[in-house]
């Protein structure tokens, strides 16, 4: 189903739904807090889903926070929900806070989400055979760093991200090391001064994502992901290990709700459950601020401007 | 005026500083001199001063630094609580006084100089000045007033909006003067107010005060380090040494009749004739008194040093401010004061 | 009674000491050259000697929180100081709360902020408050920088108060010191992130916690100042006051505290810059502003508005610095009698009439009420192409320092570091202890250190040991000539200091992003951070301390012939020992606070672990982990002030 249709097929059916209690049941006058992060299409879409909110007649407030400890602040009520939840990033710390209680899923974005080792495209030219990995083991050598001795240095992301890159690495039999970055920050600026002195590189990256607009690359095509590979050494290449395999292709970016939002906010309740944005979508937020320098307000603005079929159905009911 | 009961009197006090003086002092039998508590692990501040102070006299209260003549003085104001001993003033034992008690005595009855002025910085002259009032809860008009007054008479008229950093040294302590004297005060203290001056400024200030002196006639008790300073103001003089008073007497009896080896070395460089004056020296009228020209009796030996070497007279009539034969002078002893030979 | 009778006093002379230390010390050595013999517990701490901290902390915490309900009591303050927050977010940048009047314009502020700074210190003062809010709004940051102000604006009193009032309790009741007092230091060396954890779960998220870290991490020297200032009035001032018959009350309140109101106002000006320095990391827990800004756009690289943020942030910080000093070493000036009100009241009226001016343009022209973002000045291209031009000159160099530092540096000292038995560098600590301070010392550095092996982290503790050890040295070999140099004249002094506050104020994040583009993720870049950082205090204590110097002791040089590199090392730098001291110990400070800042490049150390318990909200490993970095910055903090103190006093200085 294409989103526009599926929104709309959401939104009838929820606005006939509520239709009985939402002529009574108004949305209380207190804002609605919205979360933000450190990245430009969380903050745009946050700004997106606010403004829709402030359409509806809602107020709405955004603060900043740190992007794990988010779902607890989510879980007490202290911000009211969160736009973007990644399976890979934020899977642990979401599931975490939904078994404590306080919050729930509320619903999955059309975008499909993938984290993996990434490189950039010059690298192909240097090694062959990318972006299967056992080509990249091969040119294992040619990613060495000091710090690594002859072995290849895969740059991973912070460590409370929890990759288990190390994992794979033994469990594959590659000639790399795992060195962690301490912020995106840190890996961005890596991969900038790398590709100045078009040195090999690869490290951790995610779609969507703003970078895929300044550098061109691609991921490494590791052993597929299949059910049981984190728990079960039998599957995948080596029967004796656990983490032989990539991280999944297709992850879910969800939304988050906190519990009491349905009561508070009807309308808005129902209007994040049918919000949901394509990876293009995404990547086009992030442009708007990383590349063509709006600000995330702006770029909201901006895009609601452009989209108003995509985003109508979605608050239908409310207006 | 000697006779009348003394306006401040203190009786055996001691002051020790250390861990808990009050047993120490009420263990040891005798008196302890300061070498022994020294010993024990205390400081003496004051050892067994017994003193009265009668009502419009000036006492200096002279010795080096860290003789105890601070503290002793506090020990007066009840700034510093004795170790042990009573201090009576006008008749009321201080040490058994309240917080509040100890406040009104204060508002009312003392006012005090410091050597560096403890001027409050952020006021300026006239609120300086009216601060004890402030304190009293007099009011705003009256209050101005009455400052005003003081800082007339203190000669820095025209000062009153000046913060004390705008101020000379000596200027400063004439505010702290003024404000010591804000409440009409009947106890005096002041603690080496001139000793932060320069020279020149100190001999004015020392003038100017035997001058307010003269006017308003308190109950006095001054500090100093400086024996000459204490000489030209005092009406007697208490030396101290290590918490202790070696000599109480009026500088004529001091320069003349130094009481202990230490008051005997202080006076040593002194030129007595400047201190001792006529009548003090003179001996009573025996049998027919001198003829001629009478020396003044609050002449010093230095003032009437010309007429001592040109009289021939062996013995010279002595007369008071109103003309009366009060002594017969022998014109030897006088000679050997002035070219300070012993007498 | 003669001399002989008072019996010698039967203290460790100096040298005593610096014998039993040194034997410590080649004991340490010992047991570090017979590691093989070693039983394992005395290479790793055993199992049983590291203690659940973290548990105990936890449950203190959950018994706090939920069994005394104290969450209520924190969420209540919270919600006072976020309806102080609402105020001032309205009247700095319209946001939609009551009073519902701003946003002020920003001529308005700008204007006042010029009209302060004449009033506080002249023109030059009054171009640099003025023209820092001119700058904001020309660079289309007001927004921003506002957002950042509602918070500091209330924050900061909030802070003062609560010092002040703490301060007065510690000097009143010294038994209240004596508990404050140790709470206080270990306060002033945690790092940043320790405090924001139980903040989050206390408070919650956004600019009231935004506020509440600010005030925790900015109270502490406040109170200090404080304590000093009424603990320094003359006692002749108390006396005047009690001889004036004051009640206690009327001393304190008339006496006391305004004869302490210049450290009172020094206090002042530290909690405004303690505040500035938690702009950035505050955004972390929902300060809005400029430092929420900053790390957005750190996060997509681009340089160049970042460094416009970190000016913005510097000038912010410099003006509000200069102002707060100036107010505090203000002498009263009286006018002369007769001076009629309006000249008295000269700058007021100037300020009335100006605003109104300002008003009345504002109303009239938009863009003197708000200078939007796309009609702002940029310098960002600039400050890029000055940043790739630096990075495309440096990089060769770097590139071969990084390969020479990692391989024949930082490895062999990081294993030495890991390989060294637990027992022998507690000895060892032990010893320099002992040599320095005598037996307490000794037992100061072993219950230090002793209760970071007892933690759990010893082995994460050794990395961030090595990663300091190797820091402090480096920063002490740029710092120590330059301030050497810089001292050499008042002109270079005055700019080197320039420098140095810059460099401070300066938000370290923002050197995170070069020196990695530079160095890579690894230690050198980590360490090149902390350096950049660290050699800051190193280099106003050298300059400070030689200029300290007394001239008579110079020009007794000079007249015996001395040349200036004689001057140099026989009197200038022995007498600046003791300040220079207390340089390397701020250093050291500096260094453990950017270390685990540090940890944003990537590093395996206490740092790491630190972000790990942020994000995860664990209270007790954070503060367990925290203790540890203080304990390091404890110690260290003792020996070097036991160490100055001795010498200054053995050269009667001080």
């Amino acid at each position: 189903m294409r989103p526009f249709a599926k929104a709309l097929a959401i939104g009838a059916l929820s606005a006939a739904l509520m239709a009985p209690t939402g002529a009574f049941a108004a949305d209380s006058s207190d804002p609605i807090i919205i979360p933000t992060h450190n990245w430009s299409s969380q903050i745009v879409m946050s700004h997106v889903v606010g403004k829709l909110f402030e359409k509806m007649g809602n107020s709405v407030e955004y603060v900043s926070t740190d992007s794990q400890a988010v779902y607890e602040a989510v879980r007490l009520g202290d911000v009211h929900l969160e736009v973007e939840v990644w399976e890979g990033a934020f899977g642990v710390a979401f599931n975490e806070a939904l078994k404590k209680g306080g919050l729930h899923d509320a619903g999955d974005h059309d975008a499909v989400t993938r984290e993996e080792w990434w490189y950039p495209a010059y690298v192909e030219e240097k090694c062959p055979g990318l972006p299967d990995w056992e080509a990249l083991n091969k040119c294992a050598e040619m990613f060495a760093t000091p710090e690594t001795g002859s072995k290849g240095r895969f740059l991973g992301g912070p460590v409370d991200w929890l990759k288990h890159d190390a994992e794979r690495v033994e469990a594959l039999g590659m000639d790399f090391k795992v060195v962690n970055a301490g912020s995106a920050s840190a890996l961005w600026a890596e991969l900038d001064a790398a590709k100045r002195r078009n040195q090999p590189i690869v490290l951790f990256n995610w779609t969507p994502n703003f970078i895929e607009a300044i550098h061109e690359g691609k991921f490494i095509e590791f052993p597929a992901y299949f059910e049981g590979c984190k728990d079960d050494p039998s599957g995948g290449p080596n029967p004796n290990a656990t983490y032989d395999c990539g991280n999944p292709a297709n992850g879910y970016l969800k939304k988050a709700a906190w519990d009491g939002m349905k009561d508070k906010w009807p309308a808005a309740y129902q209007a994040l459950l049918n919000i949901s944005f394509t990876n293009a979508q995404i990547a086009e937020m992030a442009k708007l601020v990383d590349i063509d320098e709006l600000e995330p307000e702006e770029a909201a603005e901006a895009w609601l401007e452009d989209n108003e079929d995509t985003w109508k159905p979605w608050i239908a009911h409310g207006v | 005026m000697a006779d009348a009961q003394p306006v401040i009197s203190c009786r055996g006090v001691w002051k020790l500083y250390g861990k808990t003086p009050e047993s120490y002092l009420a263990g040891v039998s005798d008196t302890p001199s300061f070498e022994d508590i020294r010993r024990a692990g205390y400081i003496a501040a004051a050892r067994d001063v017994t003193l009265d102070i009668a009502a419009g006299e000036m006492l200096v209260i002279m010795g080096l630094s860290g003789s105890g003549k601070s503290t002793l003085v506090r020990c007066l104001s009840r700034l510093v609580e004795v170790t042990s001993g009573t201090v009576t003033v006008e008749e009321q034992d201080i040490g058994a006084l309240d917080e509040n008690g100890l406040i009104e005595l204060r508002r009312n009855k003392m006012g005090m100089v410091f050597q560096n002025f403890a001027l409050l910085p952020n006021r300026t002259v006239l609120e300086n000045v009216a601060y004890p009032l402030e304190m009293r809860g007099q009011d705003r008009h009256d209050r101005r007033a009455r400052a005003l007054d003081v800082i007339k008479l203190v000669g820095l008229e025209g000062r009153e909006d000046y913060f004390p950093r705008e101020l000379s040294g000596g200027q400063q302590q004439r505010v702290g003067i003024a404000r010591s004297l804000a409440i009409e005060p009947d106890i005096w203290f002041l603690d080496e107010p001139f000793s932060a001056l320069d020279p020149l400024i100190r001999r004015e200030m020392q003038d100017e005060f035997l001058r307010l002196q003269d006017m308003l006639g308190k109950t006095i008790v001054f500090i100093t380090h400086d024996f000459d300073e204490a000489l030209r103001l005092a009406d007697r003089i208490a030396i101290m040494k290590d918490g202790a008073i070696e000599q109480v007497d009026t500088p004529d009896r001091i320069v003349l009749d130094p009481a202990t080896d230490y008051v005997a070395k202080f006076i040593e460089d002194i030129d007595k004739a400047h201190v001792v004056h006529a009548g003090h020296l003179a001996g009573p009228v025996k049998g027919a008194a001198p003829r001629g020209d009478p020396v003044a009796a609050t002449a010093t030996i230095h003032d009437i040093a010309r007429r001592l070497v040109e009289d021939k007279r062996a013995r010279l009539p002595v007369a008071d401010t109103s003309g009366k034969l009060v002594g017969v002078l022998k014109r030897q002893d006088a000679l050997d004061v002035l070219f300070g030979e012993q007498p | 009674m003669t001399d002989a009778a008072i019996p010698a006093p039967a203290i460790a002379t100096p040298q005593r000491d610096q014998r039993i230390g040194q034997m410590i010390v080649v004991a340490a050595v010992l047991l570090a050259a017979a590691k093989v013999a070693l039983p394992d517990g005395l290479i790793r701490p055993p199992d049983w000697f590291v203690l659940p901290f973290a548990d105990w902390i936890n449950w203190t915490f959950a018994f706090l929180k939920d069994d005394l309900g104290l969450i209520y009591l924190t969420r209540a303050f919270a919600d006072g100081v976020e309806w102080l927050i609402d105020i001032t977010a309205n009247l700095l940048y319209g946001k939609n709360r009551w009073p519902r009047i701003g946003p002020i314009p920003w001529t308005v502020i700008a204007v006042t902020a010029g009209v302060v700074g004449y009033a506080l210190g002249g023109w030059r003062l009054a171009l640099l408050s003025g023209g820092t809010f001119v700058w904001i709004a020309v660079m289309g940051q007001w927004e921003w920088a506002m957002e950042t102000m509602s918070v500091i604006v209330v924050a900061v009193p909030l802070a003062v108060a609560l010092g002040l009032v703490m301060g007065l309790l510690a000097w009143r009741y010294p038994r209240f010191e004596a508990v404050l007092n140790p709470v206080l230091n270990i306060a002033q060396s945690l790092p940043h992130f320790a405090y924001m954890i139980p903040v989050v779960v206390f408070i919650g998220l956004g600019p009231k916690a935004g506020a509440i870290v600010t005030i925790i991490f900015a109270t502490p020297p406040m109170i200090r100042m404080t304590v000093l200032g009424l603990k320094k009035v003359p006692p002749e001032v108390i006396e005047s006051g009690q001889m004036c018959g004051s009640t206690r009350w009327q001393l304190l309140r008339h006496a006391r505290v305004p004869t302490a109101r210049t450290e009172i106002l020094v206090g002042v000006n530290q909690v405004i810059m303690q505040s500035l320095a938690m702009v950035v990391l505050a955004s972390f827990i929902g300060m809005p502003g400029l430092g929420e800004k900053l790390l957005q756009l750190l996060q997509a690289l681009r340089m160049g508005r970042s460094i416009e943020i970190g000016i913005t942030i510097v000038l912010l910080a410099i003006t509000l610095d200069r102002c707060s000093k100036a107010w505090a070493y203000r002498q009263p000036v009286h006018f002369e009698r007769g001076t009629p009100w309006w000249v008295r009241n000269k700058l007021l009226l100037i300020w009335l009439a100006l605003i109104a001016v300002a008003f009345t343009l504002a109303a009239f022209i938009p863009e003197a009420h708000e200078i939007k973002r796309r009609q702002a000045f940029t310098l960002s291209k600039q400050f890029d192409a000055g940043v790739d031009w630096m990075l495309v000159l440096l990089d060769p160099i770097t590139l071969a320092l990084r390969s020479f530092l990692i391989v024949w540096i930082l490895v062999p000292l990081q294993n030495a570091y890991q390989w060294l038995p637990f027992a022998a560098v507690l000895t060892f600590l032990a010893g320099i202890g002992w040599m320095i301070g005598g037996a307490r010392s000794a037992l100061v550095c072993l219950a230090y250190a002793g209760l970071i092996a007892m933690s759990g982290w010893w082995d994460r503790a050794m990395i961030t040991a090595y990663m300091i050890t190797f820091a402090v040295i480096i920063s002490m070999m740029i710092g120590l000539p330059l301030g050497v140099w810089a001292s050499r004249s008042e002109g270079r002094a005055k700019i080197a200091l320039l420098i140095c506050d810059t460099a401070q104020t300066f938000p370290s994040f923002i050197y995170l992003i070069p020196v990695v583009m530079l160095f890579g993720v690894n230690d050198v870049a980590a360490i090149g951070a902390v350096i950049v950082f660290g050699m800051v205090p190193m280099c106003r204590y050298t300059i400070e301390g030689l200029r300290g110097v007394p001239p008579e002791l110079i020009e007794a040089a000079d007249m015996s012939g001395a040349t200036r590199r004689q001057k140099l090392w026989t009197v200038k730098l022995p007498l600046a020992l003791p300040t220079i001291m207390v340089g390397i110990n701020q250093t050291v400070m500096f260094s453990l606070f950017m270390v685990i800042i540090a940890a944003f490049i990537g590093t395996r150390d206490l740092g790491q672990e630190m972000q790990r318990a942020l994000s995860a909200t664990d209270v007790g490993k954070g503060l367990v982990l925290g203790l540890c970095v203080a304990f390091m910055g404890l110690m260290v903090d003792h020996l070097a002030m036991r160490w100055s103190a001795d010498r200054k006093k053995a050269l009667g200085i001080d």
